[in-house]
């Protein structure tokens, strides 16, 4: 690490600042990053425990169940304890390493970091008092406060917390029928031997597929190297029609695998694509034109309207449903002209193909009573309350909100689902609300982020007072070196 | 000044609307002139404008569907503002209507991975209970008491 660089981009950082009037730990503070200790010197932790306000604990007494110990269940817990006099909070969560640092797995990917840097065991953070079962829930009963495990444990509630997170749906695509769904972490052999060991096939959206997303990238960055007579490499990522972890992250390891091939010096023999499923590259408009502008600067391609849909593995081919709209008849009653929607199958050759995967409701949460049409958990946007189960509450990807399926949003919601059911268990009305804030580091290069900071609004709401739109270095200090301590330590204490 | 009608009638039994063919034209008086002028930009503040007029429901009940007292309707047109859209408004219906409810409703998606149709079933579960919200009934005059 260039210390002398960093110091330098630092200095640019507080010259920005110092221009609206704030300091860096004032800006720091401002976006929640008191974890930023590279950044602030000292222990920011200590001195974020002690900017908090005293919390004056509830005496209600109740027994919590929470499914799922990811980084949504387990920081719940955490903050339940804090905040419950005599808390009874029971965890059910099959995997061992249910706690690991998802948002690293691009940064993995990319060669930046390694396996080990994001793999955290559950057991290390389970919160003082809180009980771990570990087994995994495969029936929900809402109308009897049940819950029963793949064990046959029968586990009575008084309040549930639904967090079991989402699944992959690789056996989706045809040719990856073997795959099965996976988790991000976890035991996912079944989907990597379907994809085959060198097919050049990989997706960053598992902790293992990671490492693999590395090994045959550097393969193919070296094809690239050894082309000849205008021989391109095909690079393909994928984006799937359906609501994703990470809505940025397909584009980020697009976006590192062309910064490894510009430092390898290949950049000219290869052509990256991106094949998205929707007709812009991003759902807030300030954010798409910036990204749109990105592509154009390095010459990436895409095509929109683009959904994976099955792939030949020997041949390496990608099968693409490409889809279209034509205009219709005129509607004489609206005054206008219909639409027609049209679609076709379209066979695309690649060396290097990145899936970004359908994301799902694991089956147990989608067929319950408490699962919705879609398979999601129907809440309240905004309180995160169940629609039908006022006793039920869900947050993270599994909870059906419209916004980003990202630790950013758990961040604001776990903080409002405990001040919400506490008010409920005491007979209070739920007078806290998620806004819909989410945040996406967006990595455009090694070295850059552009920090895509939103809410219900549907427009950037930046917590720096910077430009949102510009890429920057700081953000990409931030989200190598602030974000995972603050995830971590912070978010999985109950206090970040 | 003259402002060109054109309604929609609502069937309850099959929560269906039915478009009224025929064009009436309402006088409008200077005070509802002025209002008329300041609102016909604002969409559905128009509307409610002329819904909430008591004479302008007294001039449908007498004039344009007189002796019809439990008949309900909803405003189509008013000169060439449209509110159609919300009454037959399909999943393939132009994008101008889709984008317009998108909005309007809230609609929110985080990088465009909702299609068409998931999107416009979820206007069309919206429009449900917007529809009501517009529908005018033909009420019987309330005698005073004296």
């Amino acid at each position: 690490m260039n210390y002398k660089y960093i110091n330098s981009m630092l200095s640019k950082m507080d010259e920005d600042l110092s221009t609206k009037g704030m300091t860096r730990r004032d800006a720091m503070k401002l976006a929640g990053l008191s974890g930023a200790s590279f950044m602030m010197g000292g222990s920011s932790l200590q001195a974020m425990e002690k900017d908090e306000k005293p919390i004056s604990k509830s005496g209600v007494d109740a027994k919590i169940v929470i499914v799922g110990g990811g980084l949504a269940g387990m920081s719940t817990a955490a903050r339940l304890t804090l905040n419950l006099k005599n808390p009874d909070i029971t965890v059910i969560e099959p995997n061992k390493e249910s706690v690991s640092y998802q948002p690293g797995q691009t940064l993995v990917a990319a060669g930046i970091w390694d396996a080990n840097d994001i793999s955290y065991k559950r057991d290390d953070f389970v919160p003082e008092g809180t009980k771990i079962i570990e087994d995994k829930v495969i029936d929900f009963d809402p109308m009897n406060n049940q819950v029963t495990t793949a064990k046959g444990q029968v586990i009575d509630y008084d309040y549930l917390i639904v967090a079991t997170g989402l699944q992959l749906d690789f056996e989706r695509i045809e040719g990856l029928e073997h795959a099965g769904r996976a988790y991000s972490t976890g035991d996912n052999s079944r989907l990597h031997k379907a994809i085959g060991e060198d097919s050049g096939i990989c997706s960053i959206y598992t902790a293992e597929g990671a490492t693999k997303t590395w090994e045959q990238m550097q393969k193919y960055i070296e094809k690239a190297k050894n082309a000849k007579n205008g021989e391109k490499v095909q690079f393909l990522f994928t984006h799937p029609g359906t609501p994703i972890k990470c809505g940025g992250a397909p584009k980020k390891i697009m976006y590192l695998t062309n910064a490894r091939l510009k430092e390898a010096g290949a950049r000219k023999n290869a052509e990256l694509t991106m094949y998205p499923n929707g007709g812009t590259m991003f759902g807030i408009p300030e954010y798409h034109d910036a990204i749109l502008e990105q592509f154009k600067r390095e010459d990436f391609k895409w095509h929109y309207r683009h959904n994976l849909v099955g792939v030949e593995i020997e041949n390496k081919i990608a099968i693409f449903d490409s889809q279209w709209q034509e205009k219709g008849p005129f509607d004489p009653v609206m005054k206008d002209f219909e639409v027609i929607s049209k679609h076709e199958k379209i066979r695309v050759p690649y060396d290097f193909l990145h899936i970004t995967p359908d994301a799902v409701a694991p089956r147990e949460v989608a067929e319950s009573d408490i699962g919705s049409a879609g398979g999601w958990v129907p809440v309240n946007k905004e309180t995160l309350q169940h629609i039908k189960f006022k006793n039920v509450f869900s947050l993270g990807d599994i909870a059906q909100v419209p916004m980003g399926k990202t630790g950013g949003s758990v961040r604001k919601q776990y903080k409002v689902l405990v001040e919400n059911l506490i008010s409920h268990m005491e007979g209070k009305p739920l007078t806290s609300k998620y806004d819909g804030y989410t945040v996406c580091p967006l990595i455009t290069d090694i070295g850059t982020v552009m920090l895509a900071e939103f809410d219900w609004s549907v427009r950037p709401t930046p917590s720096f007072p910077l430009d949102p739109l510009v890429e920057r270095w700081v953000f990409w200090l931030m989200k190598v070196y602030a974000l995972k301590p603050m995830t971590m330590y912070g978010m999985l204490s109950g206090k970040a | 000044m003259q402002v060109k009608f054109e309604f929609a009638i609502y069937d309850e039994a099959l929560d269906k609307f039915e478009l009224d063919e025929n064009i009436y034209l309402y006088e409008l008086d200077d005070e509802q002139k002025q209002t008329y002028d300041l609102l016909k930009s604002k969409d559905l503040h128009l509307y409610n404008f002329f819904q909430e007029s008591e004479a302008f429901k007294k001039w449908i009940k007498e004039e344009v569907y007189p002796d019809e007292i439990g008949k309900k309707i909803a405003i189509c047109d008013i000169n060439e503002i449209s509110f159609r859209r919300f009454y037959f408004f399909k999943v393939t219906s132009a994008d101008t209507h889709y984008e317009y409810f998108k909005k309007l409703f809230n609609v929110l998606h985080e990088s465009d991975w909702q299609n068409r149709e998931d999107v416009g079933r979820e206007i069309l579960e919206h429009l449900l209970v917007k529809r009501q919200t517009l529908i005018i009934e033909l009420k019987a005059d309330i005698l005073e008491e004296e």
